[in-house]
């Protein structure tokens, strides 16, 4: 993850991050939908509309990377299948069922904290910022809560 | 009045200094027009190596695309016409200087050859099918009797308009990223490599998958050598050709172009191509697709880039 994160700085000129390329995705989305509304709203202005290219984005292509070199590393370890992994106790519609609604809280919480694991957090420790200290401690402390409360959905 | 706008600004809208009238239907055009001209190649080839039944789907089922294949991109360029109803008068003159003159002629013997050579599979592929009329059956008998007569010249006319597809580009000298020889050869690799993922999608037969891998690989590599000739012919040249390269070399289409014509589109593809001849196992539509996506891309930026380059300041 060091490696790959200093690389990133070093041919970028920026940190590692996923769900910003999530959001670009969706700030693009909404604006070719809806180009009144991204206008309007002060979140997705910020990304989308006006002089805005949210898909002209290194993280854009950073995460297309991600999905291709992960293909590759399936297809060279013969792990290339369509599966979902989850505790035996539980159906993989449950599995699915909570992996999206985490996802979703998630991502909602990245927006507030202004960026995920990768981009607040790694990013940001990498580069002795206090608020990716403080962003890596609340996702790992609310991970070991939370993994503890739904740990019948694991064990 | 402010005269210095009249005598030191240029302005035609649309024209000049950018070019802004090729949209969407032109680079869709010239993506399923090499198609068409890749599928049919490698049907004309194989069937002269007489080696139709070994490369079934080259041959007889991938071919029965091209008919709707050019017939969709005609009306692409049907639709980018502006004075549509005259489309007929290409076809009153044969002018060897006019690369649309090229074309229309080359698609009006492409058209009706790919329809005929698809129309003679019909009856192996589906065999319920009945032609109705005796004509149609005698056609269809002659036609399955002189394959090799019309696959010399299906071959011929192939390569030609894979050619045209750059020609049509590169004829226009007032654009110097488009008035460079090198795009016919490569915009003709480029609708072989994609007609050869076609009938990798296509194909069922392992073995005919592995010889259409190999064969793209090899296209891939020679698309790739043209890209870089392409590119080392532009700093080699003047200075609009050296912007006009500097485009794709760090400035605004450098991104999409490497990320996903070189890298998705060429490279990433090729290893895949390259693990499954070692053995691998690759969902074969992943390469294929990347391709068949990476193409279009290609010639939605040439297209693109091409009418924002100029010559004077």
């Amino acid at each position: 993850m060091g490696t790959v994160l200093l690389l990133s700085f070093y041919i970028s000129g920026r940190g590692l991050g996923a769900s910003g390329a999530v959001k670009n995705t969706l700030a693009a989305t909404v604006n070719v939908i809806a180009p009144e509304h991204v206008a309007k709203s002060a979140y997705f202005s910020q990304f989308a509309g006006g002089d805005n290219q949210p898909m002209s984005n290194w993280l854009i292509f950073e995460v297309l990377g991600v999905l291709a070199g992960a293909f590759l590393s399936g297809i060279i370890f013969n792990r290339l299948k369509l599966k979902v992994e989850h505790s035996p106790k539980i159906t993989s519609r449950r599995r699915l069922f909570f992996a999206l609604l985490g996802g979703l809280i998630f991502g909602f919480g990245s927006q507030l904290a202004r960026g995920c694991t990768s981009g607040a957090a790694l990013s940001g420790m990498a580069v002795l910022s206090l608020g990716g200290y403080i962003t890596m401690i609340a996702i790992f402390g609310t991970a070991f809560v939370t993994a503890w409360i739904f740990r019948k959905n694991w064990i | 009045m402010k005269e210095e706008l009249f005598v030191s600004g240029r302005n035609i809208p649309n024209i000049d200094p950018y070019l802004n009238i090729w949209h969407w239907q032109i680079p869709s055009y010239l993506f399923l027009g090499g198609l068409a001209a890749g599928i049919l190649f490698f049907a004309a080839i194989f069937t002269i190596l007489g080696k139709e039944n070994k490369m079934a789907t080259a041959v007889k089922i991938a071919p029965m695309i091209v008919p709707f294949a050019l017939i969709l991109g005609l009306f692409f360029l049907f639709l980018d016409l502006k004075h549509k109803l005259y489309f007929w008068q290409l076809y009153t003159t044969i002018r060897l200087e006019s690369p649309m003159g090229w074309g229309s002629w080359v698609l009006m013997i492409m058209t009706p050859i790919s329809i005929i050579w698809s129309a003679s599979y019909v009856r192996e592929i589906f065999p319920n099918w009945d032609w109705k009329f005796k004509f149609l059956k005698d056609f269809e008998a002659w036609v399955i009797k002189n394959r090799i007569l019309i696959a010399w010249p299906m071959a011929i006319y192939a390569v030609i308009l894979g050619i045209y597809t750059g020609i049509l580009l590169s004829a226009f000298n007032a654009r110097p990223l488009w008035n460079t020889s090198i795009l016919g050869p490569l915009f003709l690799v480029s609708g072989m490599s994609t007609g050869a993922a076609v009938v990798l999608l296509l194909s069922k037969d392992h073995k005919e998958r592995k010889i259409m891998g190999r064969i793209d690989i090899l296209l891939i590599l020679i698309e790739l050598f043209f890209i870089i000739h392409l590119f080392m012919g532009f700093k080699a040249g003047s200075e609009a050709s050296i912007n006009a390269a500097n485009l794709f070399l760090g400035g605004s289409f450098t991104a999409p172009f490497f990320a996903f014509v070189v890298l998705l589109g060429l490279i990433f593809p090729a290893i895949l191509e390259i693990l499954e001849l070692k053995g691998y196992k690759v969902p074969v539509i992943v390469p294929a697709a990347l391709i068949l996506i990476g193409g279009l891309i290609f010639r939605f930026l040439i297209v693109e880039a091409g009418q924002i380059t100029k010559y004077l300041y």
